[in-house]
């Protein structure tokens, strides 16, 4: 019985919440409570899953809404984990729709990771996409609403390159359960699948979506973004491609990518979206290598990466919120207001280099070493590299211009409790994880014959970090960061907008415009003289049997209305919303 | 009282200086004892490589960066408004 019910799948909460949460617009306190309560509530539930449950035949179709192991589990444990502290840094969001799109992206995520067979994991998929967009809307900027339809547009693109794989794999193998693929019968659709997966977990030239909008999210919404849609995508990665050689390659270049551009850029938030490229690229190296040392440092990764640069997002964040700049160029000097919030980034920061006692430390390495241990001395050079532009432009750059450097004379104070108390949550686990790594270890899909802390290891970083600080010493003046932004390959699709446009516009236009004027010349008297043949037939025949109905059509129109308020948004809202209720009602029966 | 004692820090910032170097060079002195279970490659080998490797990186690193930036993905802000 209890195999059926919905709520064993932790979704439900978050979807069951976002339904509610409008219906309390007035109870403030109340909302919050469930805000908190709902991923508390999942944090615990995930203990008690069963190993499969939700199996239910739809349309022919087997739709297994959940299926537990080993790696299904230590992403659940860090997904709601980071939905506590994401809902504890957001309690002060003042937009019951900023909240809803949360919970309902945070269930997206969840449902992915659940998901048995490739149809379930699907619809979950496009719940993640279509939530998510509005942590972008919510900042209500031009440039925000501008970069949430580019975001939508290319993950729609991406979820449909995913559905295609989906279909051509039913057609060649007649089986949609989401599983391992081997490396040598891998086929086309299988292919297809994997750049759907790809373009979630930003690998390049795919990857631009990511730091075009994140920076453009609103506060609390980019806390969420950066921990979900790119790691849950590394998890259908583990789950469906392991030991591909592509993900290996393309996973070091990602790595050496992002640190390139977090180098260089201004915008706080823009630097470290740069970043999460960068970091997720060990986590699809580790993918690419396949063995289980690597697949153990990439769920490793994905836990402690999702607790600091939430921790980074979360201090760029507070500075957002509380001056009402990110850029780098425009800051500096705010040591003496905002100390606290500088501690907590700087914990981020030391913890995303990998400094000893905090969770970079034993988790990064474990790619590298596993790297190191399948002879890929290159992949091990790459991405050893870029730990080195990681604390120079993360660890370093980033604190460094936003609270010293010139003073820029913004004055501001550190941000309410709550802000701080998610910090604080974010920055606690940092430490814990380094100082006890057995607690995440345990975790883990495979046995860890890993020891992070050998007396070699130590000196290798200790040295890395020393002498990378040396090198920002010695070039900080070049670094001075740059009101300028830098091109990245979304210029194809955001310049070839405009020339789609100017086509529209101008030759097209024109053409359009010549057989406008053919049509009026010539078609205009030949229609006019059907359409009076027309209306006699109409008003001596017709008219009489429709009229009736005619008054209802007119009637159901205007009610109609009433609903259309002409934004997409809204439509794109309403849209979720039904389907959650679809999908609740589809498990229920 | 944080805010306090970072500008007590930065008004220090000679006496930091001179900690950092004392740090870096007690970091190569580290490597010397440091026991090597199983070195991945030949650059394992040698006593103070990382040190090397980070410096160079580091600038290596700046100089293509900030170069590429300048020479070529270095646009005007509103660039895609145009």
């Amino acid at each position: 019985m209890i195999n059926n019910s919905i709520f064993i799948h932790p979704a439900t909460y978050f979807i069951l919440g976002a339904v509610l949460l409008p219906f309390l617009k007035r109870f403030k306190l109340l909302q919050k409570i469930i805000m908190i309560i709902i991923p508390l509530l999942a944090f615990y539930q995930i203990n008690y899953l069963p190993d499969t449950f939700g199996v239910c035949e739809y349309m022919g179709f087997k739709l297994i809404f959940g299926k537990v192991d080993k790696l299904t589990y230590v992403f659940l444990h860090v997904f709601t984990l980071m939905a506590v502290i994401g809902n504890v840094y957001g309690l002060h969001v003042k937009e019951t729709g900023q909240r809803m799109a949360g919970l309902l992206y945070v269930a997206g995520s969840l449902g992915v990771t659940l998901a048995g067979d490739y149809l379930t994991l699907f619809i979950f998929w496009e719940l993640m996409a279509f939530a998510s967009v509005f942590l972008v809307w919510y900042r209500k900027k031009k440039q925000s609403i501008q970069a949430g339809y580019r975001y939508l547009l290319v993950h729609t693109a991406g979820g449909l390159i995913l559905l295609g794989g989906i279909f051509l794999r039913y057609q060649n193998i007649h089986d949609l359960s989401f599983t391992q693929i081997a490396v040598n019968g891998a086929t086309f659709a299988d292919y297809l699948i994997m750049i759907g997966f790809m373009l979630n977990a930003a690998v390049p030239p795919i990857h631009a979506w990511l730091p075009d909008a994140y920076p453009e999210a609103t506060v609390t919404g980019a806390v969420f973004m950066c921990a979900f849609t790119t790691k849950t995508a590394v998890y259908v990665l583990a789950r469906a491609f392991p030991g591909f050689e592509a993900l290996a390659i393309l996973g070091a270049i990602m790595t050496l990518y992002g640190v390139g551009y977090a180098v260089i850029e201004n915008d706080a938030r823009r630097i470290l979206a740069y970043h999460i490229v960068s970091q997720v690229g060990y986590m699809v190296c580790g993918i690419g290598i396949g063995t289980a040392m690597a697949i153990n440092g990439t769920c490793a990764h994905a836990y402690a990466h999702i607790l600091y640069k939430a921790l980074l997002f979360m201090g760029a964040g507070a500075v957002l919120e509380m001056t009402g700049r990110s850029k780098l160029s425009e800051l500096g000097g705010l040591y003496k207001y905002m100390p606290l919030t500088l501690i907590f980034t700087v914990i981020g920061g030391i913890s995303i280099s990998g400094f000893p006692f905090t969770s970079g430390f034993i988790s990064k390495s474990m790619i590298i070493a596993a790297a190191g241990e399948h002879h890929r001395l290159g992949l091990m050079i790459m991405m050893t590299l870029a730990a080195v532009g990681t604390f120079l432009s993360v660890g370093i750059k980033l604190p460094y211009f936003i609270w010293f450097g010139k003073d820029s004379g913004v004055k501001a104070q550190d941000p309410p409790w709550n802000m701080l108390l998610g910090m604080f949550i974010a920055g606690f686990m940092c430490f814990f994880l380094g100082v006890y790594p057995e607690y995440l270890y345990r975790m883990l899909p495979y046995d860890v014959a890993y020891h992070p802390y050998t007396m070699y290891h130590l000196s290798e970083t200790l040295q890395i970090l020393g002498f990378t600080g040396l090198g920002f010493y010695f070039m900080v003046k070049y670094l001075k960061p740059e009101a300028h932004a830098n091109l990245d390959v979304d210029w194809f699709y955001r310049k070839g907008a405009l020339v789609f446009m100017w086509l529209a516009s101008k030759p097209i236009g024109i053409a359009n415009e010549w057989v406008g004027n053919v049509y009026k010349t010539v078609g205009l008297r030949f229609t006019m003289a059907v359409a009076k043949a027309l209306s006699w037939f109409d008003w001596e025949g017709i008219d009489w049997v429709i009229d009736g109905s005619a008054r209802g059509v007119v009637n159901g129109g205007d009610q109609m209305r009433g609903f259309q308020t002409g934004k997409v948004q809204h439509y794109i809202g309403g849209a979720v919303v039904v389907l959650s209720i679809v999908l609740i009602v589809v498990v229920l029966l | 009282m944080m805010a306090r004692l970072f500008t007590y820090l930065r008004d220090h910032s000679q006496v930091l200086k001179w900690l950092f170097y004392v740090f870096l060079a007690l970091a190569i002195a580290f490597d010397f004892f440091a026991e090597r279970h199983q070195p991945h490659f030949w650059g394992d080998g040698i006593v103070g490589f990382w040190s090397m490797f980070g410096i160079l990186g580091c600038l290596g690193m700046i100089i293509l960066c900030k170069g590429l930036s300048h020479v070529w993905l270095m646009k005007d802000e509103d660039y895609y408004d145009k």
